[in-house]
């Protein structure tokens, strides 16, 4: 189980994530929402040992997480939100690296790699540089380097940014195939109609506070609303979306 | 700035000056060196660096004026010197087009962001030309500030300047101008005739091979000061194939005072001018024409699963890691290639001239300390140079992978760097130094003198490996850290010396058996004792990932209390 308690991480005494506390726990998807700025990249990459918190704790099976950080770096796969790469390289020299550093037996690896670049259907570019990559690419290689050393808590950060439609079935399929097999699945995205088919449970997050954490039945029953849109739009969209598009519709025959 | 010349400037079309700001910016790219590379202050820098060696040469021109030598020997100063202004020159406009390689023809990323916006490819061409034209010019300008009038009014005296000057000038631009457009030509002609990824890939060889033609020449090319030397038919080859001479000779014609057995030297300078400005002015606008075009229709990506893909081990796991990645980093980036080749070049540089006498004959003989001497300071210098490159960043952002993955304790990578240390500086310049040993005698001597190079390659990378907690290449580099060049140059000096004094000394234990012993023994103990130091340090060392100013100087410690991490003692996060 992953467990936050009273995280906070402040940026020159700007607080960009308050006081967040929630549990991630085998075998269900957490989904991770907010808007943009609310904090959820900053608290993923609190969860990966990235940046440091100011205050709280983060847990992974009952240890914090910063008391031997390469044993549990061993255990965690992750999925930024931007697909930064080293682009010098091919999809398998990149892939091969990551292995080497995450210490896998070579044979083992190999064999994962070349198995994960045939089921992203990247096997045919496997030798071409990845900054010739498209946008979906470069992610399937993300994806890919954070599966191969099937890791118990998976933590991904828009992880179908890119994506084709066919990646995305798959990659949602994955997810619940993955949480299914016992693993911590923690995943941040914008598209609420696939959090909603994914996850168990989601949190929401908003100016870096956390104003929701339950499962989407029961945040549904309880808000008396029919879906995850509209549950996240009452609870994090302070906007009125249709009036924000007029405006600026306005702004530009102006 | 004038207010003539501002009036000129906003009479300029606003698409061009904002283009040509932009480009003059990115003529020599420095953003692989730091993430906030500060442009304008490094071409300041740059520009210091030349005035301050013109000011050196108006010092010696001081020197000189009012000694009246011989005719004779006034003939041999005026040759030699003026060979050498001439060469000065084209290095530093050579080392200009080599860092500036590509910049002035339209890459995909001008393509993309310039083809949708109603821009012409004129003005874009024109932007460019101007940029790269405005850097060279800097250059001319600040390497002749001070000797563009100093050294004629010597060589001319007072009433020979008028013409002397603008002859000078003349020529320093012609030289320029000369260099540049060749090795422009070259580039657009093979960007022209080769499909893109072939060009692409020879474009990295050229690069490479132009500044190591620029250097050898600068270093090997001899200086001719008796009339004898230039109509020898011995040196007839090397004259007609040798630019600074056609230049020299133009020089000389233009101030009147070209013997006329030297005037097909200034024929071909003024051919080589004209060829070398067509050529580029075509081929640039061909290429604006056609490859612009071109750039847009190649694919993004061409399936390529052909050819050996295989992977040789360096020890464990996380060492092949680390060791092929910078591998990878200097094959594959053009910033480090030329960063790399820069020092490189000096070390290469420094051992050709010293070697030179040492190496032209071709009979077996006995090893000396001029031999040994250059040995040791290349070894040394590449070690250096390695050590300096290794901080450079590649893809900054891509880091955070060595930051996840990072479940070896530190000491380990440290054993990757000091890996890669000596297979990219240790191990080329030992072969380097066991080629050119062929020619030394007694064997055994050879084979000692080998032996205590590859001692003092382990010893200068542990050297170089002291509070060293990075993994090559994935640090981010803050700009304008002088103090890292003026190190590598304190180093360069200091090494020099070393090796100037450590020769004769390794001279007399080649030839004592005790000596021998107890040389080999004592570097032995003392790069143990390193390893042992900087193995133990790194146990409990944090590898960093960013370095940020120092606080106390941003800060001036009024704020916050001084403790702020070290490098090697803390994790430091932004």
């Amino acid at each position: 189980m992953l467990d936050l308690q009273h995280v906070s991480k402040h940026f020159s005494g700007i607080p960009a994530v308050d006081d967040v506390s929630f549990c991630a726990n085998p075998g269900e998807v957490t989904g991770y929402l907010g808007p943009n700025g609310s904090g959820k990249s900053t608290t993923m990459k609190m969860i990966t040992g990235l940046i440091e918190m100011t205050f709280g704790r983060i847990l992974f099976e009952g240890k914090p997480i910063q008391d031997d950080l390469i044993a549990y770096k061993r255990r965690m796969g992750y999925v930024p939100e931007e697909p930064y790469l080293y682009t010098h390289l091919s999809g398998t020299e990149y892939l091969t690296m990551v292995s080497q550093l995450r210490n896998l037996p070579q044979r083992e690896s190999s064999a994962r790699i070349d198995g994960l670049l045939r089921l992203l259907s990247l096997h045919d570019d496997r030798h071409a540089s990845i900054s010739g990559y498209s946008k979906g690419m470069r992610q399937k290689v993300l994806i890919a380097a954070a599966l191969l050393h099937n890791p118990d808590l998976l933590l991904l950060d828009e992880p179908f940014s890119g994506l084709d439609v066919s990646s995305a079935l798959v990659l949602r399929s994955l997810i619940q195939e993955l949480a299914a097999r016992g693993k911590v699945v923690l995943f941040s995205s914008h598209e609420l109609d696939t959090v909603e088919r994914v996850s168990t449970r989601v949190v929401i997050l908003h100016r870096g506070k956390l104003v929701a954490d339950d499962s989407i039945a029961h945040l549904r029953s309880l808000m008396e609303l029919p879906t995850l849109e509209a549950i996240f739009s009452q609870l994090a969209v302070e906007q009125d979306t249709g009036s924000m598009a007029r405006q600026i519709a306005d702004l530009i025959r102006a | 700035m004038p207010k003539p010349i501002r009036k000129l400037i906003a009479r300029l079309p606003l698409t061009f000056r904002v283009l040509y700001g932009q480009f003059l910016l990115r003529v020599i790219d420095l953003e692989a060196l730091s993430i906030e590379a500060d442009i304008p202050r490094f071409l300041g820098q740059f520009a210091g660096v030349l005035i301050m060696i013109s000011l050196l040469q108006v010092l010696g021109a001081l020197l000189l004026l009012g000694s009246s030598p011989a005719p004779a020997a006034q003939l041999v100063l005026a040759w030699g010197k003026e060979q050498s202004l001439i060469c000065d020159m084209m290095l530093v406009v050579g080392l200009i087009a080599v860092v500036s390689w590509d910049s002035i023809f339209p890459d995909r990323r001008d393509v993309m962001v310039l083809s949708p916006l109603p821009v012409r490819p004129l003005t874009i061409l024109l932007a460019k030309v101007s940029a790269s034209g405005a850097i060279v010019g800097m250059s001319i300008l600040a390497l002749n500030i001070g000797s563009g009038f100093a050294w004629p009014l010597v060589l001319a005296g007072s009433p020979g300047v008028l013409r002397f000057c603008p002859a000078y000038w003349f020529t320093m631009v012609a030289a320029s101008l000369f260099l540049y457009c060749a090795v422009l030509t070259i580039q657009g002609f093979s960007a022209l005739l080769l499909p893109r990824r072939v060009f692409l890939s020879l474009s990295a060889l050229l690069q490479l091979g132009a500044y190591g033609l620029f250097l050898g020449a600068f270093f090997l090319l001899p200086t001719f000061t008796d009339l004898a030397e230039w109509v020898s038919p011995r040196n007839h080859r090397i004259l007609a194939f040798s630019p600074p001479y056609w230049f020299f000779a133009l020089f000389n014609q233009l101030n009147g005072s070209l013997p006329p057995a030297l005037a097909w030297l200034a024929n071909r300078a003024w051919i080589a001018l004209g060829c070398a400005v067509f050529g580029a002015a075509a081929s640039l606008i061909l290429c604006y024409l056609r490859t612009m075009k071109k750039t847009v229709e190649e694919p993004d990506l061409m399936p390529r699963a052909g050819g050996l893909h295989w992977t040789p081990r360096f020890g464990g796991p996380l060492q092949t890691a680390i060791v092929l990645f910078s591998f990878r980093s200097i094959t594959r980036s053009r910033q480090h290639r030329v960063v790399l080749a820069f020092y490189l070049s000096i070390v290469f540089a420094i051992a050709l001239a010293l070697t030179r006498t040492e190496l032209t004959t071709l009979a077996l003989r006995p090893l000396t300390p001029e031999f040994l001497t250059p040995t040791i300071s290349m070894m040394a210098l590449a070690v250096a140079g390695m050590r300096n490159v290794f901080p450079l960043p590649i893809s900054l952002n891509a880091n955070w992978m060595l930051r996840v993955t990072q479940i070896s304790p530190s000491h380990k990578y440290l054993a990757a760097t000091r890996c890669c240390q000596l297979l990219f500086a240790v191990v080329p310049v030992w072969v380097v130094a066991a080629g050119l040993s062929l020619s030394f005698k007694p064997w055994y001597q050879v084979l000692e003198h080998l032996a205590i190079l590859a001692l003092l390659g382990c010893f200068f990378t542990e050297v170089s490996l002291i509070g060293f907690y990075k993994v090559p290449f994935t640090c981010s580099y803050l700009p304008g850290k002088s103090n890292v060049q003026f190190a590598f140059w304190g180093s360069v000096i200091v090494l020099l010396v070393l090796a100037l004094s450590f020769a004769p000394f390794e001279m007399q234990a080649l030839g004592d058996p005790f000596r021998y012993a107890c040389l080999f023994i004592s570097l032995i103990a003392a790069t143990f004792g390193l390893w042992a130091l900087n193995r133990h340090r790194a146990r409990s060392a944090v590898l960093y990932f960013e370095e940020l100013p120092d606080q106390l100087i941003t800060t001036l410690g009024l704020s916050s209390p001084p403790a702020m991490a070290e490098p090697g003692h803390g994790p430091i996060t932004p």
